[in-house]
């Protein structure tokens, strides 16, 4: 029998985590729009919050049940939502990274609103995770998952700089601005279309002209836009994040592969969930191979993240919904 | 003559040089290497989308025609061990090895020359005060202190340093490239000498392992299953699947093991895991009231038939129910047998007549006076077996692959140029950085450097 004091406590920690989560989300968004110090501070502090009360929701249900929380979609969705939450902490500490947070926070916020649905209750590990390699592999794999989609979030980042610069910088814009002195009068900029040779594409990725123009001439939009780290920054930041989710997504492979072998008699046995993980490495390897070449770096090498991340939804989401195999543990 | 077949042995020599070196340009590539691993992607996610090994009916009942010739001819049901699958890993294998030993291992830091500092993209020049000999020796321990690797080179009077650091790990990709080939071996290993499979035993009978002779008597088969309140309703969760069995390996000695999931026996080398378990059914067929012969007299398995003797008529044992709903006779949700019965459907032939819920020791009317009581059930363990001997490889080549990704990605090998010029006190200590990753990635460590060096005494 559970104790009801406990269950209580753990049903208000889901509801205050989840309320942290989509007031962080709202407050880095407003960091993100407005820039302001005071915003930052407050998103910093309700980041850290949703991540310690998902930690402690998870603690709590440890320990009022004696299960390994991490047995099913809810608890692994939460896992899933804290992990991000911290590897965004983590490298926004290092990197001066703030203003993603809405987007880390969000995503988090949604999949905990929907690890939520998934919420049957307190039960028992079926006996095929009834081992140790649970503490060891799931975590392994969800911390990979979690840094997959903070690459994410920075890869939108980029693109949306990356075209917002193209639109500056193609053709011809008219700017109109309020200079000091000139008030009322327009000024006409024309800017040069991008350039085409391989060397000039890598000094455009590592500067936004059309935007560092616009914002010369007081345009607002590019004003806020060259207040968002550099292109050649975000694509450092994802090669760096997706670095760390690679070497933990193929750790959390091997260590599956060897519970696999201690629980099945295989170390792989072509399940939809091992594949769909594969599909998943495969891109992100294809990544890494392809930031060694400059003119993959930077516009395509976001596109790159962004599918791999897809690939990470299908094989996180869509084969343990859709898809029956040997890893159909929803409830 | 003789100058006409050496012309064409030299001409014959000459194309295969040419085409030898293209295949090692376009496996090299890492375009290529990336193609390569786009088709093994898609290739796999075919796998992860269509059924795998489930036979031609499968997919033509389930699939739409057309969807199921595509599938059935372009072999997609059993992908994973067709030609192009394999053939594709075959490919990047090749790939890998070429790239490795033609890009990754000749691949440098640039040659130890004089550079435009200013021209390259890190760059940056700190102010030093102080006699010529000092402030030389002190930048060289400022970089020495730090881990870096100085070497000192005179061009036209002017000492230059070049200042590397981890130079080594541009072997990282060598090392992790290597992995990948020492998972293969494991896994070839197992191909070529290892096996497995699966075998059934009845609570107090014996199987044998056919590769090794060794026996496994199952004395009991216990299971454990709870009804768990949840939100949704009661849910029947198994805890637990236990076989109490006496293993005999090549040594003759009988000994007691207890196999659940994820805790196999070993027994020679072979790996014995619990699998499955089922209920056997030990069936009764009468004529006229006279037990007559037609099931055998072992219990049937799920999924198992018999022929009732001089009809054409056969009866298959589909599935076992533990509870049976009294009010709507039908099947109940709780797994355990607490009022059991058995699914049972019946053939002419080919032709399926139907299927009936029958109730353990109650007697099925089959008509033209034959009748079939399913009387008892028998608990029955499903094992799988194996045996690899090269999983040890397999592991020690993942293990490789990890390291080798770290050491690629979180060490990275750069070079700064570092050059001092000035005269009596005043010195300004040129550096310029490099690394085989480009610019951007060394941006922060570069700015640290140079601030950490602008922070040490005389420097600004």
């Amino acid at each position: 029998m559970l104790d009801p004091l406990k269950v209580a406590i753990d049903h208000n920690l889901v509801v205050v985590t989840l309320a942290t989560y989509v007031v962080g989300t709202l407050v880095l968004i407003g960091y993100f729009l407005l820039r302001t110090p005071v915003l930052q501070r407050a998103g910093m502090v309700l980041a850290c919050l949703a991540c310690l009360l998902q930690f402690v929701e998870l603690g709590t249900r440890w320990n009022m049940t004696g299960v390994w929380p991490l047995t099913n979609l809810y608890g692994s969705l939460s896992l899933f939502s804290g992990l991000g939450v911290l590897i965004y902490i983590i490298f926004a500490s290092k990197y001066d990274l703030w203003l993603i947070g809405g987007g880390v926070l969000g995503i988090s916020a949604i999949a905990f609103g929907y690890a939520t649905t998934w919420n049957e209750g307190y039960m028992p590990a079926v006996p095929a995770l009834q081992s140790y390699w649970i503490k060891v592999h799931v975590p392994i794999v969800v911390s990979s998952y979690a840094s997959f989609m903070v690459a994410f979030v920075v890869s939108c980042l980029y693109l949306f700089k990356s075209y917002a610069e193209r639109r500056f910088s193609s053709g011809t814009r008219v700017v109109r601005a309020q200079a000091a002195g000139n008030a009322g009068s327009t000024v006409s900029m024309t800017v040069a279309a991008p350039p085409v040779s391989s060397l000039e594409a890598t000094a455009a990725r590592t500067e936004t002209p059309g935007v560092a123009a616009a914002a010369a001439a007081g345009d607002p939009f590019a004003l806020w836009l060259a207040g968002l780290p550099s292109l050649a920054r975000l694509d450092m930041l994802t090669y760096r994040i997706i670095a760390i989710g690679l070497v933990l997504l193929s750790v959390g492979i091997i260590t599956g592969a060897m519970w696999a072998n201690e629980a099945w008699g295989a170390y792989w046995q072509w399940d939809p969930k091992e594949t769909a993980a594969l599909l998943s490495w495969i891109i992100y390897a294809s990544f890494m191979h392809l930031h060694t070449r400059s003119a993959w770096r930077g516009e395509r090498g976001a596109w790159v993240s962004i599918v791999g991340f897809a690939s990470i939804m299908f094989c996180y989401l869509g084969v343990n919904i859709w898809i029956s195999g040997l890893h159909s543990y929803k409830m | 003559m003789e100058a006409l077949g050496r012309n064409t042995l030299g001409g014959l020599k000459s194309a295969v040089k040419e085409l030898v070196d293209e295949f090692l340009l376009l496996f090299a590539n890492i375009l290529f290497a990336v193609s390569l691993f786009a088709v093994w992607g898609v290739f796999t996610l075919i796998g992860v989308i269509v059924d795998q090994n489930k036979g031609d009916a499968f997919y033509w009942q389930n699939y739409s025609p057309v969807l199921a010739r595509v599938v059935l001819r372009l072999h997609m049901d059993n992908i994973y061990h067709s030609p192009a699958y394999i053939g594709i890993i075959g490919l990047i294998l090749i790939s890998m090895t070429v790239a490795t030993f033609r890009r990754v291992i000749p691949a440098r830091l640039p040659a130890l020359r004089p550079v435009k500092i200013d021209k390259i993209p890190l760059h940056a020049s700190v102010h030093v005060e102080g006699d010529e000999q000092d402030v030389r020796s002190r930048v060289q321990r400022f970089f020495a202190e730090r881990g870096w690797q100085i070497r000192k080179r005179e061009f036209g009077g002017e000492e230059w340093s070049f200042v590397d650091k981890h130079n080594w790990a541009r072997r990282g990709v060598l090392v992790a490239h290597v992995g990948f080939v020492i998972i293969a071996a494991g896994t070839t290993i197992y191909w070529a000498s290892g096996y497995s499979g699966q075998f059934t035993v009845l609570s107090g009978t014996t199987a044998t392992i056919p590769q090794t002779g060794a026996t496994v008597a199952l004395k009991q088969f216990g299971y454990r299953i709870d009804p768990v309140v949840t939100k949704s309703g009661v849910v029947y969760q198994p805890i637990d699947y236990v076989s109490h069995a006496t293993v005999t390996g090549k040594d003759g000695v009988a000994r007691d093991a207890v196999i659940r999931v994820n805790q196999p026996y070993d027994v020679d080398g072979v790996k014995v895991y619990q699998a499955t378990y089922g209920f056997g059914i030990t069936f009764v067929l009468t004529k006229d009231g006279r037990v007559i012969a037609g099931p055998p007299a072992t219990p049937l398995k799920e999924g198992e038939s018999f022929d009732i003797p001089g009809t054409s008529r056969a009866i298959q044992y589909r599935s076992f129910v533990g509870t049976i709903d009294r009010r709507t006779g039908d099947a109940g949700r709780d797994p355990r047998p607490n009022d059991p019965g058995v699914v049972l459907a019946a053939f002419d032939g080919d032709s399926p007549l139907g299927q009936v819920l029958v109730p353990l020791g109650k007697a099925l009317d089959l008509g033209a006076g034959y009748a079939l009581t399913p009387q008892k059930y028998t608990l029955y363990s499903g094992f799988q077996y194996r045996y690899d001997p090269g999983i040890s490889l397999v592991l020690i080549g993942a293990v490789v692959l990890v390291l080798g990704l770290c050491i690629s990605f979180y060490l990275l090998p750069a070079r700064l140029y570092v050059v001092i010029t000035g005269s009596a006190h005043s010195w300004d200590v040129g550096i310029a950085a490099t690394t085989v990753k480009g610019y951007d990635i060394f941006e922060d460590r570069f700015r640290d450097i140079v601030d950490a060096l602008r922070r040490t005494p005389q420097a600004s």
